[in-house]
């Protein structure tokens, strides 16, 4: 009889709290006895970290060294400094080829998984195989890939015909953009291509059919009933797999390491290249250059969620 | 208008072929390249398996204690990395979307926003603050590391799981007299099995991939992960390519069938993460 009466009073007293939203009240104690674990490791292994880099962009700190403050002279120096300049520059047109490059070979192979095939299970398992190949291994094989002495792409355009002498893709300045941007495309599309595929499988059949009865022939059902029923999805997966791409450190690093001569240098290249000149200051504040960029991303996503909801 | 679809099937199928290709090529390099030696790669330069292919680049690298060593520290900091973050985020993204208290909302954004940080935004401090503690090069350290990306990641991807159950199933687990600990073990967590699955296998390879953090902490070479002891078979410009690979291919095909058995519950995760997230 006790354990009725305590199930069902605090149920009603549960329902009350929940309009004045008290901070005491048994499921607000639970909630933030569960939210606890995951809050103590981002204030510790997020927020205090940085909060410290935000701390050592304003001194000139170096690795043993104490810091003395100093302002904002490192963004300054970092504007004037035409490497930061370069790598600035080199993200935008590195993200921005990766990204269109995902879209359109994520949603063409999405479209043509999503044709009646023989099993789709398979070739669905198949695309899937450069997400899997873990980044570092990816990228290494590229890099062999290329190699102008070694490397099988050379063969084959030497083998073809189109090539009399080797190109070093990765060392040579005009080449080696264009070759780190489609190395990343290949380990990239396949999350876009299983993001567009879930869409598109999510619309509704009879919406197709009732489009071709009216007449509306391939192009027309696609553009109004295809692209509006990915619309959300393209949103969410663009937006995450930007801040991604922005991060792709290893993916330059293991294969050109920002050369030949900056040609290749993003961002976070160039912050570790001031991690490892031991210039925490300076290179604390290039890395917080990404900061509004995310920030941007963040809000978007944040927008689209509640709208979800 | 048959012979238009058998047309049409002709085209599918060459597209899925060039895919196919495209897509598997790198890793039928990696195995070919991993049984050369490195002057086989350059007196016979082919795109077939070469006839001089043999295993002694898989024997090298088991031969070498740095490589077991580094995939032994791969494997205990991954495994405790993510059985850690699937608690922290189970508890979290169940009391964010089962539970309504104050703050939840902004408790909620705060993780979407760490979710959404790049790791390239705090290596630098990690390599200051971890120093200072003096937990750069120890296994705890990095696992400490990992966690400020893969709770939240756990988190993000966990809320899609529990948004997807109906909300009614909770109350009535309570109302059959289980409180409120109890309905969410016996009956919301074994009904996102797959789920966790899913997680379990997306967080533990964003760990195993993790390049920057564990190459600006982990120095010494008894703590190195795999990535960080792969890239230090080179020595300076001069890559072994041939033992490379083997160590790639060790490295990356367990992976590989992790990925190729959990397919359905990877493809489930990205999906309920993104699409209802």
């Amino acid at each position: 009889m006790a354990t009725v009466s305590e199930t069902s009073t605090p149920a009603v007293k549960v329902k009350k709290s929940r309009r004045r939203g008290g901070i005491f009240d048994p499921t607000s104690i639970l909630g933030y006895f569960m939210m606890l674990p995951a809050m103590v490791v981002l204030i510790l292994f997020f927020a205090y970290p940085l909060g410290f880099e935000i701390y050592s962009s304003l001194t000139d700190m170096t690795l043993g060294n104490d810091a003395k403050f100093i302002g904002f002279d490192n963004y300054g120096s970092l504007l004037a400094d035409p490497e930061f300049l370069t790598a600035a520059k080199n993200s935008f047109v590195y993200v921005t080829a990766v990204q269109l490059g995902k879209f359109v070979l994520g949603l063409g192979i999405a479209i043509l998984l999503h044709q009646k095939l023989v099993a789709r299970g398979f070739w669905r398992a198949v695309v899937l195989v450069p997400y899997a190949m873990p980044g570092f291994v990816a990228y290494l094989v590229w890099k062999l890939f290329y190699n102008p002495d070694v490397g099988s792409l050379n063969i084959i355009l030497t083998k073809i015909g189109l090539i009399d002498a080797p190109i070093a893709f990765l060392g040579d300045r005009d080449w080696a953009m264009p070759a780190v941007i489609f190395a990343t495309i290949w380990r990239g599309f396949p999350f876009w291509a299983i993001m567009f595929l879930a869409a598109l499988q999510a619309v509704p059949k009879e919406l197709y059919e009732a489009a071709a009865v009216d007449g509306a022939n391939a192009w027309q059902r696609f553009k109004n009933i295809s692209l509006p029923g990915i619309r959300p999805v393209v949103l969410v997966v663009f937006l995450i797999s930007t801040i991604n791409t922005i991060n792709s450190f290893e993916a330059i690093w293991l294969t050109t390491a920002g050369g030949p001569s900056d040609a290749t240098v993003i961002l976070p290249i160039f912050a570790y290249r001031g991690l490892t000149s031991f210039n925490i200051g300076q290179s604390a504040a290039a890395a917080l250059s990404l900061v509004p960029v995310a920030l941007i991303f963040t809000y978007f996503i944040l927008k689209r969620m509640k709208k979800d909801q | 208008m048959a012979r238009k679809n058998v047309k049409f099937s002709l085209f599918k199928y060459t597209m899925l072929m060039f895919v196919a290709i495209f897509v598997l090529y790198p890793v039928y390099y990696m195995i070919t390249l991993s049984l050369r030696s490195q002057a086989s790669l350059w007196s016979n330069p082919t795109l077939l398996p070469a006839s001089d292919s043999s295993l002694e680049n898989y024997r090298a690298a088991f031969a070498s204690v740095e490589f077991t060593t580094s995939l032994k520290n791969s494997v205990i900091v991954c495994s405790s990395a993510t059985i850690l973050a699937l608690v922290f985020g189970v508890m979290a993204a169940y009391s964010l979307t089962i539970l309504k208290f104050r703050g939840r909302d902004t408790m909620g954004r705060v993780i979407i926003i760490a979710f959404l940080t790049p790791g390239a935004l705090l290596f630098i401090p990690f390599a200051v603050i971890m120093a200072n503690l003096n937990l750069s090069n120890s296994l705890k350290g990095l696992v400490l590391v990992y966690l400020s990306f893969m709770v939240p990641l756990a988190t993000y991807l966990l809320l899609g799981f529990f948004r997807s159950l109906p909300p009614e199933l909770e109350e009535a687990a309570r109302i059959d007299g289980a409180n409120r600990l109890q309905a969410l073990w016996f009956v919301l967590v074994p009904l996102i099995a797959p789920g966790l699955i899913s997680v379990a296998i997306i967080t533990f390879t964003g760990a195993y991939n993790e390049l920057l953090y564990s190459l600006v902490i982990n120095v010494s070479p008894s703590v190195r992960t795999v990535p960080v002891a792969i890239l230090n078979l080179s020595v300076a410009d001069e890559v072994p390519w041939g033992r490379t690979m083997a160590y790639s291919s060790v490295a990356a095909i367990p992976i590989m069938v992790l990925y190729f058995l959990g397919q359905r519950f990877v493809v489930e995760g990205l999906q309920t993460g993104s699409v209802k997230g």
